[in-house]
């Protein structure tokens, strides 16, 4: 049964991809009427005929002198050869290039947020459900209220200027060489981290704050199931039943919570990056979005959603094995 | 106690707020962000344009002059262009060129130590019009005055001429010993054709780009090869500046100034005293202004909204140059949509005393006091800027100045067109309130919320439009907008392209609203093919009351430039008319402080 579930799922995510390319294809050639006028404006006091004939060589550079269909059969066999197609960047930089250059600093900062949000989150979730309506859960939902009302931009703004630049504990926005001079060693390393340490905690207040929130309402839910009751019953012991059944039970919203959140790994955040200056996807999606790149941003938007429907299969899967009602659900 | 550098040593730290810094600095492909700029200051053009006295300043060409079919120079006793020859030689319809004779420094080299010679500028304009081997729009568009065409990749008119390409031959005989430094040029038979050959396109070292540039490596290709990246990443041009390669990334950009370089202030000495320009990249304003007013970086590339001034106010360290602009900021009327865009209200536009009633409403000083924080100047209706004496036209502004007359006056011309009035005081046509939606970007709505407010004295309704991101294709070029605003600036040297392509010519072009005026057209072809100098100033006199009296676009105000740099490291920062105080005049007069030793 568990097996036709996933390959049924797999199935359906693959469907799901293939849609993506196809709409990642066609959206952006939505209400243009030519393609080329997005790279090559009418310039200066260029003729028609000139701007006629550099358009149909920007169209034959790019690809975009055939028909639309061809063009989509073409992108479709680039993909096949794992070719996101070339930026409209001075030099015309390869788009993997660009997004594998940007990539990994945006999962520094993504990835240490999620596993400090995570571990500080789920303890926070944990201890507020045990002592609910005491001060410690009061302070969670007083927390939550004041984040949803703070944007994100602001925090890091503030963090930005008061430890940053008043206070200088970490440096307000990241240094310019860190990343041309970066090298595998302790030195690099640390220094990687003291620039990431303001954009982090920027992000991870937020994060730390989701996860408890999501972690304190699954464990009262499972607080009050009657097997809970019936451990107490049983008379085990306290802990046994705190983190034996109240807990492991309670993971099913945390790890779809987690699951959505791997999924945000590689976008970037772009507020965040361009206060902090930071090297990330977020702000090269937007860079893409301001210059018209557009084959950049298909590339972004094809990882993103590839990512996405990637998380969200490995969420589904990981819930079989949480929990086998899944699979009698989904044969019903 | 800041973790985040600080400026040491004889580097000029200059903050730029961008998305990103580029990697490839071949000139022609530098469209966006930094990357003309720093183009610009790693190549030369030939000549350097001065928009206060209309005169071209050495760059790598020495001196210039237009010459007859002998090549002979067509100047007067004095030096300066002979104006009535000019236009007494080739005023003669079989002459279907102008010719241009330009003299280079004689010694410049290249950043990699190599000569600068006539054929390098042979060669970057021979290959700027070769679609074959190289495909910029830019670059087309840049040299499309001059006479030298290819088809196929097979030359077939000749226009630039060197001691090495046919110069003899043409009829023009250059010495032995100035072969190396003379040029000659054919161009459109249009004063203002150099200006775009002098001033926007970069020389190449052809000994870098010739070697690797075939038909099947072109200049822009989509896929560069190895050796065309290289050299995209390792620029070697003739300017002043040369790009530090190692240090250089997305984060920051490093320039090391050329010991070497040809030009020098008047007494000799080095034209730049800076030793190196390190750019830092900032991607968010707020950030930039604050690592500013600490001391992070000496001076900001951007111009900063007015709104920032009280941050500067009182602060003895911080410079603020507030530069009278050239950008005028006009309100554009869509006063002949296309049929299919037509509809009773944008009717009303047509009429050209609705539009003048408009234009009577519209009080500069008030949105200049209260738009702009007081950092701007009123503007001329005929648009251009009263700094360029020698061709403005102030009788082109005949409105009355008294804001209460012109309302009176407004309201006096509506009551003819449009009496009726709803009861919150705005006109009808016919059971319809007259209202019009102004597009602009978000930045903008507070200039459209004022103008509003003004526009509602006369019972006119305006509201802001969003124009999106691609507002050529989706609204303007269509005739698909009631009214917008958009950035003019006119000069001397931009005359001859933009006043056709602003009230001229219909199309994919910047008169939006689709202007017919056959005297105005008339007068910007005489004005465009006079050879005589005089004339021309005349000429430009004579169109700015017929735009003025127009009311198609018209002036809101001239916004002044706005930007800040640290006096306590770096003083001689320079206020130049319509650019931020980082600008070449600065450069050339920047010089540590006792502080900053």
């Amino acid at each position: 049964m568990k097996s036709a579930y996933v390959i049924k799922r797999i199935l359906y995510s693959i469907f799901v991809f293939a849609v993506v390319i196809t709409l990642n294809f066609f959206i952006p050639r939505i209400g243009v009427d030519d393609p080329a006028e997005r790279y090559y404006p009418p310039q200066g006091n260029m003729s028609q005929i000139e701007y006629e004939i550099i358009k149909q060589v920007t169209r034959q550079q790019y690809g975009f002198h055939v028909s639309t269909w061809q063009q989509y059969l073409n992108y479709l066999k680039g993909l096949s050869r794992g070719d996101l197609g070339t930026s409209f960047r001075p030099g015309s930089p390869a788009v993997i290039d660009l997004i594998l250059e940007r990539l990994p600093w945006t999962l520094v900062l993504s990835v240490s947020t999620m596993l400090i949000g995570l571990t500080i989150g789920v303890l926070f979730g944990v201890v507020a459900a045990v002592k609910r309506g005491r001060w410690q859960d009061t302070m969670l939902l007083n927390a939550s209220t004041v984040m949803v009302a703070l944007p994100s931009f602001f925090v890091a703004l503030i963090l930005s200027f008061y430890l940053g630049f008043e206070l200088g504990v970490f440096p307000a926005y990241t240094d310019s060489t860190m990343v041309s001079s970066f090298t595998w060693t302790w030195e690099s390393i640390a220094r990687v981290a003291e620039n990431a340490a303001l954009p982090v905690m920027s992000m991870v207040v937020g994060s730390i704050i989701s996860y408890a929130q999501g972690t304190r309402n699954a464990v009262i839910a499972v607080t009050n199931e009657d097997f809970v009751l019936t451990a107490k019953a049983k008379g085990l012991k306290q802990g046994t039943i705190r983190y034996k059944h109240i807990l492991r039970n309670s993971m099913l919203p945390i790890v779809t919570s987690l699951g959505m959140s791997i999924s945000g790994l590689i976008g970037g955040q772009v507020v965040i990056e361009q206060v902090f200056n930071w090297n990330g996807m977020g702000t090269l999606f937007l860079a893409a979005n301001n210059s018209n790149d557009y084959p950049l941003m298909m590339g972004i938007m094809l990882l993103l959603s590839g990512f996405t429907i990637f998380a969200i299969l490995v969420t589904d899967l990981v819930y079989v094995l949480l929990d086998p009602r899944v699979t009698v659900g989904d044969k019903r | 106690m800041s973790k985040t550098h600080r400026p040491d040593g004889d580097t000029l730290y200059v903050g730029s707020v961008q998305t990103a810094f580029p990697s490839a600095y071949m000139p022609w492909l530098s469209r966006e962000g930094i990357a003309p700029t720093i183009a610009g200051m790693l190549y030369d053009s030939l000549f350097i344009y001065d928009e206060d006295s209309g005169n071209y300043l050495p760059s790598i060409g020495k001196e210039w002059c237009y010459v007859d079919q002998d090549g002979q120079p067509i100047v007067t006793e004095d030096g300066s262009i002979d104006y009535a020859r000019l236009e007494q030689i080739y005023g003669d319809p079989k002459h279907q060129y102008l010719a241009v004779k330009v003299i280079l420094h004689d010694g410049i080299t290249w950043s990699d130590g190599e000569t600068l010679t006539a054929e390098d500028v042979y060669y970057s304009f021979d290959i700027a019009t070769n679609n074959t081997l190289s495909n910029h729009a830019g670059a087309l568009a840049w040299t499309s005055d001059l006479r030298h065409s290819y088809t196929n990749g097979v030359l077939t008119r000749q226009g630039i001429f060197t001691y090495d390409h046919g110069a003899l031959e043409q009829g023009y005989e250059i010495a032995e010993e100035d072969r190396d430094i003379v040029i000659y040029f054919h161009v459109n038979k249009v004063l203002g054709s150099v200006t775009p050959l002098f001033t926007s396109v970069l020389i190449l070292p052809e000994h870098i780009w010739k070697p690797v540039v075939s038909v099947e490596n072109q200049l822009n290709s989509t896929s560069p090869n190895e050796e065309i990246l290289y050299r995209y990443r390792h620029p070697v041009g003739s300017g002043p500046w040369v790009l530090d390669t190692e240090e250089s990334g997305s984060q920051q950009i490093i320039l090391h100034r050329r010991k070497d370089y040809h030009r020098t202030q008047a007494d000799g000495s080095p034209l730049i005293t800076i030793d190196t320009v390190k750019y830092v990249l900032y991607q968010e304003i707020n950030v930039a202004i604050y690592a500013l007013l600490k001391g992070h970086i000496d001076v900001l590339d951007n111009s900063v909204s007015s709104n920032y001034l009280r941050l500067f106010e009182n602060n003895p360290d911080i410079f603020v140059s507030n530069a009278p602009g050239q950008f005028i900021q006009t309100l554009v009327f869509n006063l002949n949509p296309v049929a299919s865009e037509r509809n009773p209200m944008r009717d009303l536009l047509q009429n050209r005393d609705f539009r003048k009633a408009m234009a009577l409403a519209i009080n500069q000083e008030e949105l200049i006091r209260n738009v702009l924080d007081g950092a701007g100047l009123p503007a001329s209706a005929g648009l251009m800027s009263a700094a360029l004496e020698d061709f403005y036209n102030p009788a082109a502004d005949s409105l009355p100045t008294d804001y209460d007359l012109r309302i009176t006056e407004a309201n006096r011309i509506l009551d003819s067109i449009a009496p009726q009035r709803d009861s919150d005081g705005y006109r009808l046509l016919g059971e319809r309130r007259i209202s019009f939606a102004i597009l602009g970007s978000p930045g903008e709505q507070d200039l459209i919320s004022f103008l509003q407010i003004q526009f509602q004295k006369i019972g006119i309704e305006v509201k802001y439009g969003a124009k999106g991101t691609q507002p050529e294709s989706t609204y303007l070029y269509p005739s698909r907008f009631d009214l917008t605003l958009h950035g003019v600036i006119f000069s001397l040297s931009n005359v001859d392209i933009m006043y056709p392509a602003h009230f001229q010519t219909l199309g994919r072009t910047s008169n939006y609203g689709r202007l017919v005026h056959e005297e105005l057209n008339e007068a910007i072809q005489e004005m465009r093919f006079t050879l005589d100098l005089n004339a021309k100033y005349d000429l430009i006199k004579k169109i700015q009351p017929m735009i003025a009296s127009e009311y198609y676009k018209v002036p809101l105000y001239t916004s002044n430039v706005i930007s800040v740099a640290r006096t306590d490291r770096f003083r001689g920062w320079q206020v130049v008319r319509g650019a931020t105080v980082l600008n070449g005049e600065s450069l050339e007069n920047l010089e540590k402080t006792k502080e900053g030793r």
